[in-house]
């Protein structure tokens, strides 16, 4: 049984179209990229499982239940955390509470849960009081993961979090999320970094123009001629 | 001007950087003029004490109104024109229950209730001062946040909450219409009469200990709660912002509300948060400016408006902490300007001030240090 389910998912802004009948699942511990070229509608999958869309048809069942139509504080209750590309961390509050907003759903702070993640990300730690406005790339991009792990999601998804971070350290994030995924959170990965994705990853999805156009292990797309010719660049 | 020189070697400089070497140089100049003036004692030394005095309490509840109008525009992303108008608001109904209780047994009910607009009930024999009426005066107080709160929650509910996310400007627009409204409606109950409402404040002398720290011989005791209440009230929002999870809340409202959506926090809550902070306290500084100054009227809030503006936008637009900054260069400025103009010009000071901070600083003083 998938932890999460979308079928024949519709969606867009406004009245413009991305997504048409896109189908995805990701099952219990599973680690999932969606890789394809600009504009393929990657971001907005992630988006749309949120709500944060224009909803045009189409089914998005998680856990069972279907959640088209929850607001976004429901759909963090049934376990869905989502650590958006761009703006992902709040700037003018601290990396504590930065943390501290990621479990608002709950009465109180879990202080075993913090501590698993200054573990995982010592570095937030160090910063603990620091404006996260004022930390660098890599590090907000942590702080965000660290927030949506606040509430221990039976899925994390992660639109592009290599973006604009220095080379020698996009090998550290994918050995991060790695572990996340080790520990049996589900992972649903949006990536500009194909090849890496797809190599870190169980299964994969190619998504071209809001369509499906493959799906298959993340070797077997890393293999297929096809695929390496059309979107990793031979 | 001979820009014409003054291009050549300034070539390098950008207009900004000329207006804020003008502005350094002015504040500089006016400075050094104001030490020539004390020195020399054309300008006793009592006066320039009592001018930063008044400006501090003018800052204050300036400051009071400002944390609102700043809160609505980071967290609402609008500039609520109708802020003055709660202010307003506050004034009326304070005093209207303050005069209740205060006049109790000693002047009309429709005096009372009307807030003297028939000219009954004078200030004075109903002994409407700190001291006489303590009681009467703190409940007004509280009574001028709830009614505001009230108002402003009722405002949210039939016109603000239906253009949430309409944008910025719609909401402009339908603050200035609630503007009006609420101000007309106002009138329609009290009128537009100005009148005095408030008892000559009692004027205890200082212990000399406190003499001989400031250059005063007694305080005005409204003026001592009004910057008591200001102050207390100013703490308050601070602890509230830094320490609380709802203050945590509408901060990372403010910063990012997409992303607070996505965290889970309920922004309507917040938004519920917003409205009763910032209304409670602009309800509070409308009914202390009326302790302070003795009168009362509908224009109250209005005219209050555009200095609040002025302060809020001096600050940065959206930082709790830069209107109060922002709140204080305005308050103190409409006042040490009477060191060298009129009392009738001094808001053009604050105002021409505001327009050549903007030109160096676009986005206001204290922009990106601190958000809510």
């Amino acid at each position: 049984m998938a932890l999460l389910e979308v079928s024949d998912l519709d969606a867009g802004y406004g009245d413009l179209q991305i997504l048409e009948g896109v189908d995805l699942d990701v099952a219990d511990g599973e680690y999932v990229t969606i890789v394809g070229p600009n504009g393929a509608g990657k971001s907005t999958v992630m988006k749309s499982i949120f709500g944060l869309t224009e909803y045009m048809g189409g089914s998005i069942v998680f856990d069972d239940s279907e959640i088209h139509g929850y607001r976004p504080e429901d759909i963090i209750q049934t376990g869905v955390g989502y650590v958006p590309q761009n703006d992902n961390v709040f700037p003018s509050l601290s990396v504590i509470e930065n943390l501290e907003m990621g479990a608002y759903i709950l009465d109180e702070v879990p202080e075993d849960r913090l501590a698993t993640i200054f573990d995982r990300f010592p570095i937030l730690a160090e910063r603990r009081d620091q404006k996260a406005g004022t930390m660098s790339g890599g590090q907000q991009q942590m702080l965000a993961m660290g927030r949506a792990l606040m509430l221990e999601p039976d899925l994390l998804m992660l639109d592009e979090p290599s973006a604009g971070l220095a080379p020698d350290l996009v090998e550290d994030m994918f050995d991060r999320i790695d572990e996340i995924n080790d520990d049996g959170t589900a992972v649903l990965l949006v990536e500009q970094n194909a090849k890496e994705a797809l190599r870190r990853c169980d299964r994969g999805y190619v998504l071209v123009q809001g369509k499906n156009r493959y799906e298959d292990s993340g070797d077997a797309l890393l293999a297929d001629d096809q695929v390496r010719q059309d979107f990793l660049g031979g | 001007m001979s820009t014409g020189h003054g291009r050549g070697r300034l070539s390098n400089l950008t207009p900004q950087e000329v207006v804020g070497g003008l502005l350094l140089a002015g504040i500089g100049i006016l400075v050094l003029d104001l030490v020539r003036l004390v020195v020399t004692g054309e300008l006793p030394l009592g006066r320039l004490w009592s001018y930063t005095w008044n400006g501090i309490v003018d800052s204050l509840y300036i400051g009071l109104a400002a944390i609102g109008l700043s809160m609505t525009y980071s967290i609402l992303r609008f500039a609520n024109f109708s802020h003055g108008d709660l202010v307003t608001t506050g004034a009326f109904s304070g005093w209207t229950v303050a005069y209740l209780i205060g006049g109790l047994g000693v002047a009309d009910l429709s005096s009372r209730l009307l807030l003297r607009a028939d000219g009954g009930a004078q200030p004075g024999s109903v002994g409407m001062d700190v001291l006489s009426a303590p009681i009467a005066i703190l409940v007004g107080l509280v009574i001028s946040a709830i009614v505001t709160i009230l108002v402003a929650l009722a405002i949210d509910r039939l016109v603000y909450r239906r253009l949430r996310d309409a944008g910025g400007i719609p909401l402009l627009i339908a603050s200035v219409g609630v503007a009006l409204a609420l101000r007309y409606l106002i009138a329609f109950v009290y009128t537009t009469d100005t009148r005095i409402v408030v008892a000559s404040p009692p004027q205890p002398e200082l212990p000399a200990a406190i003499q001989s720290v400031v250059p005063m011989e007694t305080i005005n005791l409204h003026e001592a709660t009004l910057v008591i209440s200001a102050l207390a009230l100013i703490i308050g929002v601070h602890l509230l912002l830094q320490y609380t999870k709802l203050g945590k809340s509408m901060r990372a409202m403010s910063d990012n509300k997409d992303l607070a959506l996505i965290t889970g926090i309920p922004t309507e809550r917040v938004i519920f948060a917003t409205w009763v902070i910032g209304s409670g306290l602009a309800g509070v500084a409308g009914y202390l400016i009326v302790l302070d100054r003795g009168q009362i009227t509908i224009n109250l809030g209005w005219f209050l408006l555009l200095l609040i503006f002025a302060a809020v936008i001096l600050g940065g637009i959206g930082s709790i902490y830069g209107a109060l900054a922002g709140s204080l260069v305005i308050g103190l400025t409409i006042n040490l300007s009477l060191v060298w103009i009129p009392a009738d010009l001094n808001e053009i000071a604050a105002f021409t001030l505001m327009i050549l901070v903007l030109i160096f600083k676009p986005d206001g003083l204290f922009s990106g240090v601190e958000t809510a």
